[in-house]
């Protein structure tokens, strides 16, 4: 069976994953960046299932610099800096995945803008999103 | 002398400062004066309109420094009124036309204060040419005698004219004004949200299932409570949509005319008497009774289907070579920035296609803060004195656009990003630091390469339209 690992700071990707994909897909799940890069090195997966959004992770968990990105995005403030790399936390693991070489198809649960999803793809590959939690979409995109 | 009149208060001392030799040292400090009391009197201002404390302190500092430029008067009035100040927007709508009564703004400014007291109207016309009066004959011939009744007969019919062109004569829609007056768009978002929240939202977009089983027939015991519920309930719903277009009047002023010349508000007015006419026939169950619900309910979601567009379209400006043009302009129009001799000012390259979501208003006073740093700090430095604006587009690690306007110049004077933050620096840039952080946007001093002493670079995400074609 082929693996499917979900990356989220809950556990609602997961849920949904091993109600309506367990037939295709064996569903692990990675909190972080580091865990999953622990996992992969450990076994790969096929597919990635990503939540955008890490708003309940711990912030010393997070990738990225928050005094870096506070600096040139927020003027300084580390508030809203910890707050955009929370929001946009699970494009930033997609980045760390790919500079170690893993290069299988992402899947986001989003509604993306398009122009954005075409800037993904430019810096990171296979990348698709459906803006909700449909099964039979999410199951097609993993299954390409 | 213009300084005794200026510690008197009096509202017109502005010109006698101007007056003052400006070869001599005197002159030279009244000027310098001026120009640093207009900084305060404008930042006074634009709180004021913005709704931002420290208002009253910025302009109690320039009242400090030296006396206000007539000019200001106006957009002080308006200011004033736009927070419900009405007795000072009266007084400094007075003061304005007294001091500048041939200003371009003047007429729009006499109907802005005859919408204030009907009472009014007509004082602040221009006083007629001062051509000697003829000399009246003592005993004049019969013929004459006719001239009064002709003058009074025409005087009477260019009252009935104007009488009349008053009465018919329309304001602009919603979104003509909004096109017409960047300074309102914030405003505007805001009641527009209002309406659609609170009355659009909640108490007819949520009937929508309800409408159509009850035109099918098919509504249930539930659903017609519901429908009740939100249509009859609480504050009667006629009274609810007065008091939002009476916001708007009261906010926006006397130009926009919701009533009569905006064709979405004047069939939504109609759509909402419409449902308060039928209460007593959907409780009796009458089908023709739920088609006309059913063609009130439509007629109120076109509106908020076409309030959602206006407010879309309000809080995204685009970045191109017009808004910094505007921007350029408006700064070299200023009294002090304006008086300072570049030799370059360049406008570009310039990304294309670029949008932000962030207020044309806003964005133009954040521009300006910048450029108009910018050129006062090069004034004050040796020449070469040259300025560059352009604008780009960075691609983030999260797939995500940054742009990038910046504003470069040769002035040595330092200028660090902390000190922007921290307010060690001219107001105005501090000012721009609490408009950025609304916008999730941020400013920063880079280092100047090629020729630039230094670059300040204004960030804000670029704004994307998402798939289901909602901004995000």
């Amino acid at each position: 069976m082929r693996r499917l690992l979900v990356i989220e700071d809950g556990s609602e990707y997961s849920d949904f994953a091993r109600l309506y994909l367990a037939d295709e897909f064996e569903v692990t799940t990675a909190r972080s960046a580091s865990e999953a890069l622990r996992m992969l090195a450990a076994e790969s997966a096929d597919a990635f299932l990503f939540d955008l959004r890490f708003d309940r992770a711990e912030p010393g968990t997070l990738v990225g610099d928050v005094d870096a990105t506070a600096r040139r995005l927020f003027g300084g403030d580390r508030g809203r800096a910890l707050r955009y790399l929370q929001d946009q936390q699970g494009a930033l693991i997609l980045a760390e995945l790919r500079s170690a070489g893993h290069a299988q198809p992402a899947v986001f649960v989003h509604d993306f803008p398009e122009r954005r999803l075409a800037n993904l793809r430019q810096l990171y590959g296979s990348v698709a999103a459906v803006a909700s939690f449909d099964a039979r979409a999410i199951g097609a995109l993993l299954s390409r | 002398m213009a300084e005794e009149l200026w510690r008197r208060r009096d509202f017109d001392a502005h010109r006698s400062w101007l007056a003052v030799d400006p070869n001599s040292r005197q002159g030279r400090e009244a000027r310098r004066r001026l120009s640093r009391a207009d900084q305060r009197y404008r930042e006074g201002v634009r709180r004021l309109e913005r709704g931002e404390p420290g208002a009253r302190d910025a302009l109690l500092e320039g009242v400090a420094i030296a006396p206000m430029d007539p000019a200001l008067y106006l957009p002080l009035a308006r200011a004033c009124r736009a927070r419900g100040l009405e007795v000072r927007a009266e007084d400094y709508y007075k003061k304005f036309l007294r001091l500048r009564p041939d200003h371009p703004q003047a007429p729009a400014a006499r109907l802005e204060l005859g919408a204030l007291d009907p009472e009014l109207q007509g004082i602040f016309e221009p006083e007629p040419s001062q051509t000697p009066a003829p000399a009246v004959p003592i005993r004049p011939p019969p013929s004459v005698s006719l001239v009064p009744a002709f003058a009074a007969g025409a005087i009477a019919f260019a009252a009935a004219v104007a009488l009349f062109a008053r009465l018919f004569r329309r304001g602009l829609p919603l979104a003509r004004l909004a096109a017409e007056s960047p300074e309102l768009q914030p405003s505007i978002a805001y009641l527009v949200s209002s309406v659609r929240h609170e009355l659009l939202k909640h108490r007819i977009g949520a009937i929508g299932d309800a409408v159509r089983a009850l035109g099918k027939g098919e509504a249930t015991a539930e659903q017609r409570a519901f429908l009740a519920a939100r249509l009859y309930g609480g504050e009667p719903l006629v009274l609810a949509w007065r008091g939002h277009v009476r916001a708007f009047e009261r906010a926006l002023g006397p130009r926009l005319d919701l009533r009569r010349a905006d064709r979405g508000f004047r069939e939504a007015g109609r759509a909402i008497g419409r449902i308060a006419a039928l209460e007593r026939a959907l409780a009796a169950g009458d089908a023709r009774a739920a088609e006309r619900l059913a063609w009130a309910h439509r007629k109120l979601l076109e509106l908020d289907a076409d309030l959602a567009a206006l407010a879309t379209r309000l809080v995204r400006t685009t970045v191109d070579e017009v808004l910094l043009e505007e921007v350029v302009r408006e700064v070299r129009s200023e009294y002090a920035a304006g008086r300072v001799e570049l030799d370059a000012l360049v406008i570009g390259p310039v990304a294309p296609g670029v949008s932000v979501e962030v207020f044309r208003f806003d964005l133009v006073l954040v521009l300006k803060n910048v450029v108009r740093n910018a050129i006062l700090a090069v004034g004050r430095s040796a020449p070469p004195r040259r300025i560059a604006l352009d604008v780009g587009v960075e691609l983030e690690p999260t797939g995500e656009e940054a742009v990038r306007v910046r504003v470069r110049d040769t002035s040595t004077e330092a200028l660090t990003t902390e000190a922007i933050y921290e307010r060690r620096v001219d107001r105005g840039l501090g000012l721009v630091t609490a408009a950025l952080t609304r916008y999730d946007g941020a400013i920063e001093v880079e280092a100047g390469s090629q020729g630039w002493a230094k670059g300040v670079t204004v960030r804000l995400f670029r704004a994307l339209q998402s798939s289901s074609g909602v901004a995000s």
